[in-house]
């Protein structure tokens, strides 16, 4: 068993591997952590180079895979990359639920009954108030595509990103998404972190290292502790939460990360529920 | 004074001529990458930062912290505190730094060499200004620095008289030393020199009142 593989069991290192797919979105949200919008670059990690992690993660004892970015599925091959990394780990994809036409739903059959789940962002139960920061037409979208994804198999979770919500709306925001057919353990709900845009409009909860799990977390300008790390600002990729630039083999910013982990004291990661 | 230092010139122990003039273009350029400041400054390299500013060598290695984990170790181990004396260490990283046309590297062991205890002239002759040969008495350090010369210059093997120069006054670990204390200077030379790194201000000021800029 690898030391990787023994810190997972053990509980002393997360078990999943994120990994940047790419950069850039067709929204551009006011808290958007990557600074993601049309026309930043696109920093994409390429089929090859995602199914390869997969394999290696699954080889060092990960446990999990989860890819985010930028919005994932704006790359056309994803849902073929997501089906061949779920033939090495369970794969959760985050995606901002916008862009499930018809056509690209049809378009998902790859992944339909494999390990792959998706985590789509919804944050208010009202239209007006959701697309506020995330751009209009969102919810409908999101609450049209919700159900088409569910009907056809795909596991799907809601994660609630906010400042803070009151107890009432956040009742009505659970009960719009149980009648999208997503059960409440597949609902998360956490903080805004100010990184990124977040930054630029005052949001959100400033995130130290041990305020986050260290989630090994892969892209193209290298390896970070969390998938909170590979912010941008200013057009730059921020170094604060950086590894390693190695990011081939897994096995050195892997290595590098238990290194880290194991010199700080257990169970400090959890302080802000970030998730 | 003005600045009077040799961009890379490939001299010799045997060159006819030992003292070049030339001037350091473009000082105040801005480094070719970002320093990275303390708020950036990479988990493996953190703890190089200690409470601020590591200095630019660490601020540009801190892009790749993985190389700068195992480089500052090194670099530590090759330029400081050894079984050399600190003095004889000088000699080699300021007359390579010299012959390797590296501003940041010379200015910044200028001051080092002064603290080491080389005198004024010294360091002139090892900056190429002055023909060591006149300045330096001792035959060990005479043969160091024709070492320094011939290992700098890179032109294939060194020669045999530099080789039993410095045989005569030196263990075979200590070549090896003084050797390696040549190469990862000159690492360090390419890295500043390709990089503009700059030179800290106390340096500057320093070596402005030493007459030494
Ligand atoms: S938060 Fe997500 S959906 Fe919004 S702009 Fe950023 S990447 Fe796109």
């Amino acid at each position: 068993m690898s030391a990787i593989a023994e810190a997972v069991a053990a509980g002393r290192l997360p078990g999943r591997v994120w990994m940047y797919a790419d950069y850039h979105c067709n929204l551009a949200c006011t808290y958007c952590l990557t600074e993601s919008a049309p026309g930043v670059p696109r920093r994409e990690l390429g089929h090859e180079r995602m199914v390869e992690i997969a394999a290696e993660a699954a080889e060092l004892g990960f446990t999990d895979l989860g890819v985010t970015g930028g919005e994932p599925f704006l790359l056309m091959s994803l849902p073929g990359t997501l089906a061949e990394m779920a033939e090495h780990l369970p794969v959760l994809v985050l995606t901002n639920g916008t862009l499930f036409t018809p056509k690209r739903l049809a378009r998902l059959e790859p992944i339909l009954g494999r390990r792959v789940a998706m985590q789509i962002s919804l944050d208010r139960p009202d239209p007006d108030a959701n697309d506020g920061m995330r751009g209009p037409e969102n919810f409908g979208k999101v609450v049209e595509a919700i159900p088409r994804l569910v009907e056809r198999g795909i596991r799907v979770r809601i994660a609630t990103t906010v400042e803070s919500i009151e107890e009432a709306e956040l009742d009505r925001l659970c009960a719009l998404h149980r009648d999208l057919g997503v059960p409440d353990e597949d609902h998360v709900i956490r903080p805004i972190v100010r990184r990124g845009r977040a930054v630029d409009h005052g949001l959100g909860v400033t995130a130290r290292q041990q305020d986050l799990p260290a989630e090994l977390t892969i892209t193209t300008d290298g390896a970070f502790w969390s998938p909170f790390g590979p912010t941008v600002s200013a057009g730059v990729v921020d170094t604060d939460l950086l590894i390693t630039r190695t990011t081939r083999p897994l096995g050195v910013p892997a290595g590098a990360l238990l290194r880290l982990v194991e010199n700080r004291p257990p169970g400090d990661d959890v302080a802000l529920n970030i998730r | 004074m003005e600045c009077r230092y040799a961009s890379y010139e490939p001299v010799t122990s045997s060159a006819a001529s030992l003292t070049v003039e030339i001037a350091w273009p473009n000082v105040s350029r801005m480094s070719a990458v970002r320093l990275l400041a303390a708020g950036e400054a990479p988990l493996l390299a953190r703890p190089y930062y200690g409470d601020g500013d590591p200095g630019p060598i660490v601020a540009a290695l801190a892009h790749v912290p993985e190389l700068l984990e195992v480089a500052l170790p090194f670099i530590g181990a090759a330029l400081g505190p050894s079984a050399l004396s600190w003095r004889t260490k000088e000699l080699v990283i300021v007359r390579v730094s010299a012959l390797a046309g590296c501003r940041y590297c010379v200015q910044t062991h200028t001051a080092v060499a002064l603290d080491a205890g080389l005198s004024r002239e010294e360091i002139l002759a090892l900056r190429l200004s002055l023909d060591y040969r006149e300045v330096f008495a001792g035959a060990a350090e005479r043969a160091v620095i024709a070492w320094s010369d011939a290992v700098a210059a890179g032109h294939g093997p060194v020669s045999g008289q530099a080789r039993d120069g410095l045989r005569a006054h030196f263990a075979e670990h200590e070549t090896v030393e003084l050797t390696v204390t040549a190469g990862a200077t000159l690492m360090l030379n390419r890295l500043a020199t390709a990089l503009e790194l700059p030179t800290s201000p106390g340096t500057l000021s320093r070596l402005t009142s030493e007459g030494l800029l």
